[in-house]
């Protein structure tokens, strides 16, 4: 056998070792409900910021901890305790994926990605006068991952 | 438009003008890829001229059309012309003059046009330089522009929109009623503005540099697709080598450049996040380089063309495939700052496979007849562990590229998977083992010669060097408390492979610096990897919040405490330094936080004091956007930025309800400076304003109170059942700004419901968060090495590519003189 062919087939088997190994990282997108029986496993849960309940930040208690309420894709509501200051625009957000593990009655979040989609997409035309008109852009039409 | 309104205060002509540009490149790059495609596969010499004529005057027109476009978009911009969708969108009047050239190229469409100009800059050498790989090679580039200028085209052809047109108009971009208004000018008086995150001076240099990085990668592939095509399998390679090499600096650079940014200037905390939009700039540039290792290795022996061949083929297809998923909005839920979708998607994926179909044809049909030795690679030959080294790139390319492509998955399979948890970790896993093995590499490789090495003084030398560079190893890793097994590997990898380097400049090269691009860059990438390593593993987070943790049970033991208040004028010690906000300062829309800081040796005396001003972009459109500030010393930098700051209008409003707690006797309620601890229940409560009376249930709750600083405080709020109801008798504590309240007393369960009420602190605070990088300076003197050897190559690579031509001239005019 040449030395060649043996370079590729160790190759091969470090390729195959490596996807192996990393397909162990890879974790699932869950909801609320099924994040609940799976606890203690670190995992990502997609949805919406619950605007209606009030955001808990208080910064000189501790600066650290802000509380808020989202809505999972299937529609369920959970309390979210992420261990960090509150991101900037949150309120803004239109779409949250939380990384975390699930309590006993609170979701508890090390990781937040926002989607602020008023920062690269939604375009609002500020009319002088104070109105605003929400438009639909064609141009931004894409697709929507949801 | 079916009804024709007269819009007032609309500035048309441009748009028009720019819209025929638009085209004028997409028609003449076409004709210019017929044209040069027509002109290689030409058998007669005058037809080929012909050809080659045509195309260079439509490849002209071209390049002038874009040039055009790229003037009258500036125009737009720079006149503050609202009515086009892509100013409006992209840029204001208040913005700076400096950011114009960025939000030039913040949308798609701009910077699908920096990229299409960098290709006619590089083509336009490549005209004059390439003599008779022109034809094949500017079909390639030709080719790539149809493509690129179509990405401008925005049309629809059927239910497809093919590209994005910069000159779009508002009114047909949106659909609002406002718009059918004639005079809809009088209303949008200022456009959206530049992303405030991108108002950076690395946005005006880092997008221009990754793009002709990107431009120069197709170079090498332009090269060794013609060696394919015209069956001329080896003539390219002296030609391309100078080209990967430059490829292979600017992209590098333009890389750098982006974690540097990340790292100056946006608060990631860090400069690599292995982020995808980070990896897909990455993925490229690793096989790049692996092709650039196996061009030189046949250079030298005349092994592994074949492999340098897919390289830079793999190269330029993962550069569309990058362009891809950072441009199809497909990465939405895994980065943070990918472009959104455009509609484009389907577009994206044909300019992959529209490069991707005859390349690889042309590998298969042609295979067997690259040419290739018969004769093995001797395993103590340089050439072999080159070899090997470009495979582990390709490797390190494959599990990055493996792990952020997941969205692609999820699309294409339907399933649900997301990315790993913790990335950075992951990636590590294997990164780090692929920089060890690549890091020896460097250092051994050097001593090992073409063909057949003298193994005897092979592993003197090296072996010297190794034996030194382990002693260092160990010394350093004791010294950086670096004793984790692979990292230590690494840190020895690191060493290893700048110390082997530096003895090759200085041992075998004697110093010679026209020789010594590989010594540098290999140096460089040493540094490289002692830098990222020593930085991240010895990071510190100095800011830990100490005080006021809420004991809750909702917190878990790995909770974060990374972020820390300061109050204004109050200092606070962190790490080693004392820590002072001292209010800020407002500088158009910036807010400067100036945070000074002290430190004091053991017996008290300031050694060293500085402010850093992190500061937050506060404006209406998107809140507040903060960029960090760093100190820099030598070897280390202290790097801040502020996480959160108070709304400023919120700070006048005065709370006047109880925050409440039910405790039981024992407990301790947290507030944000205090501990209040409920001593116990006092069943014959005394208070001044409280008569006694017969048949009265009476409850005080006995309370000690503590602050930060200061003695304890005593309180008792009495709580009355009289005829059958409620009565409060508060307690205050002045001297803490607290009141309280008993609430509520709960029997059954032995509790109490405590109310109180704490002064709002009227004083200014931030919220911050502070890291330790150490010996950041290795990491950034690694980059401009590595970016300087890239450069001494290009030199030594083109004078050598002279000589041999004036070489060959030399000959041929002894051969005619001869006949």
């Amino acid at each position: 056998m040449k030395k060649t062919h043996i370079i590729v087939l160790v190759l091969v088997a470090a390729i195959i070792g490596t996807i192996v190994s990393m397909t162990s990282d890879y974790s699932t997108y869950e909801n609320f409900a099924t994040a609940t029986t799976k606890k203690g496993e670190e995992l990502h849960v997609v949805g919406n910021l619950a605007e209606d309940d009030t955001m808990i930040y208080n910064p000189k208690k501790n600066p650290n901890r802000f509380v808020f309420h989202m809505i999972d894709k299937q529609g369920n509501k959970e309390k979210v305790v992420y261990s960090g200051a509150k991101p900037r625009d949150f309120e803004r957000s239109e779409q949250i994926v939380l990384t975390g593990e699930m309590k006993d009655n609170y979701f508890s979040a090390d990781k937040i990605l926002m989607k602020c989609p008023s920062k690269y997409t939604k375009d609002t035309v500020q009319v002088d006068g104070g109105t605003q008109a929400q438009v639909s852009d064609i141009q931004t039409k894409g697709k929507s991952y949801d | 438009m079916i009804e024709q309104v007269q819009h007032a205060g609309e500035h048309l002509l441009p748009g028009h003008i720019g819209r025929f540009f638009v085209v004028i490149s997409f028609v003449a790059a076409l004709l210019a890829t017929v044209s040069y495609f027509s002109a290689t596969r030409a058998k007669d010499n005058l037809v080929q001229f012909y050809w080659n004529r045509i195309a260079r005057w439509s490849f002209l027109i071209h390049g002038v059309a874009v040039v055009g476009i790229v003037v009258v978009l500036f125009y737009l911009i720079a006149n503050h012309f609202f009515e086009y969708h892509y100013v409006w969108k992209h840029s204001s009047k208040s913005l700076p003059s400096q950011y114009l050239l960025s939000c030039f190229w913040e949308g798609q469409e701009g910077s699908f046009l920096l990229w299409t100009f960098w290709h006619i800059v590089l083509g336009g050498i490549l005209i004059f330089t390439a003599k008779k790989w022109e034809n094949p090679v500017m079909t390639v580039i030709a080719a790539t522009q149809v493509v690129l200028a179509s990405m401008l085209l925005g049309i629809h052809v059927l239910d497809f929109k093919i590209g994005s047109n910069p000159f779009i108009l508002m009114r047909q971009a949106m659909d609002a009623p406002i718009f059918a208004r004639e005079n809809y000018m009088n209303f949008i008086s200022d456009g959206t503005g530049l992303n405030p995150l991108l108002q950076n001076y690395w946005m005006t240099i880092h997008p221009p540099t990754l793009f002709l990085g990107f431009a120069a990668s197709i170079v090498p592939f332009a090269f060794a697709f013609a060696g394919l095509w015209t069956q001329d399998f080896k003539g390219w390679v002296n030609q391309a080598l100078p080209w990967t090499l430059f490829a292979a600096m600017i992209l590098g650079t333009g890389v750098l450049m982006g974690a540097a940014w990340a790292y100056e200037a946006l608060s990631f905390g860090g400069f690599w996040a292995w982020d995808p939009v980070e990896n897909a700039s990455l993925v490229p540039l690793l096989t790049l380089i692996g092709g650039l290792h196996t061009l030189v290795v046949y250079r030298h022996t005349g092994h592994g063309l074949k492999a340098t061949k897919i390289l830079f083929i793999l190269t330029f297809l993962l550069i569309l495939y990058s362009t891809f998923l950072t441009r199809s909005g497909i990465l939405g839920d895994t980065s943070v700052h990918s472009f959104t979708a455009m509609g484009m998607e389907k577009q994206l994926i044909a300019f992959i496979f529209i490069f991707l179909i005859p390349s690889v044809y042309l590998l298969i049909r042609r295979w067997n007849r690259i040419p290739t030795q018969d004769k093995e690679e001797s395993t103590s030959s340089r050439e072999f562990w080159m070899f090997i080294g470009s495979l582990v790139l390709l490797l390190s390319a494959i599990q990055i590229t493996f792990t952020t492509s997941i969205p692609v998955y999820n699309e294409v399979l339907g399933t649900d998977i997301a990315p790993p948890t913790d990335p950075i970790q992951h990636y590590n896993k294997i990164q780090v083992w692929i920089a060890i093995i690549v890091g020896i590499m460097t250092a051994f490789g050097q001593f090992l010669r073409y063909r057949r090495s003298d193994s005897k003084t092979f592993f003197i030398q090296t072996g010297s060097l190794l034996g030194i560079s382990l002693v260092l190893s160990v010394a350093a890793a004791y010294a950086l408390d670096i004793l984790v097994v692979h990292y230590t590997l690494m840190l020895f990898a690191g060493i290893f492979a700048v110390i082997g380097n530096l003895a090759y400049l200085f041992i075998k090269l004697k110093g010679n610096l026209r020789m010594a691009g590989s010594s540098f860059a290999h140096v460089g990438f040493g540094l490289i990897m002692l830098g990222v390593l020593i930085s991240n593993y010895n990071q510190q987070v100095i800011s830990i919040n100490r005080e006021g943790i809420d004991f809750g049970d909702e917190m878990s033991e790995k909770q974060k405490r990374e972020n820390i208040l300061l109050w204004e004028d109050t200092p606070k010690p962190m790490g080693n330094y004392i820590v002072t906000y001292q209010g800020d300062t407002s500088i158009g829309v910036n807010t400067y936080y100036n945070v000074k800081y002290e430190r004091l040796n053991n017996s008290g005396e300031k050694v060293d004091e500085f402010v850093l001003k992190p500061y937050a972009k506060i404006t209406p459109e998107m809140g507040i956007t903060a960029s960090p500030a760093t100190r820099n010393y030598l070897t280390q930098d202290i790097y801040t930025h502020v996480s959160s700051v108070p709304k400023k209008e919120e700070k006048d409003k005065k709370k006047e309800e109880y925050e409440k707690q039910t405790i039981a006797v024992g407990d301790t309620i947290w507030t944000s400076s205090k501990f209040v601890v409920l001593e116990k229940m006092n069943p014959y409560p005394e208070h001044p304003d409280y008569d006694k009376k017969k048949g009265d249930i009476a409850v005080g709750a006995k309370l000690t109170i503590g602050g930060i600083e200061g003695k304890t405080q005593h309180a008792e709020p009495v709580y009355v059942i009289r005829d059958k109801r409620a009565h409060y008798f508060d307690d205050e504590v002045s001297a803490l700004g607290m009141k309280f309240r008993l609430m509520e007393i709960k029997p059954q369960e032995e509790k109490m419901v405590i109310g109180y009420i704490e002064d709002e602190d009227e004083r200014d605070f931030i919220i911050m968060k502070a890291i330790i990088f150490p010996y950041m300076n290795i990491l950034w003197a690694g980059c401009i090495i590595m970016v300087l050897g890239f450069g001494i190559s290009i030199v030594r690579r083109r004078q050598e590519n002279k000589r041999l031509a004036n070489r060959k001239k030399k000959r041929e005019t002894q051969e005619t003189l001869a006949a």
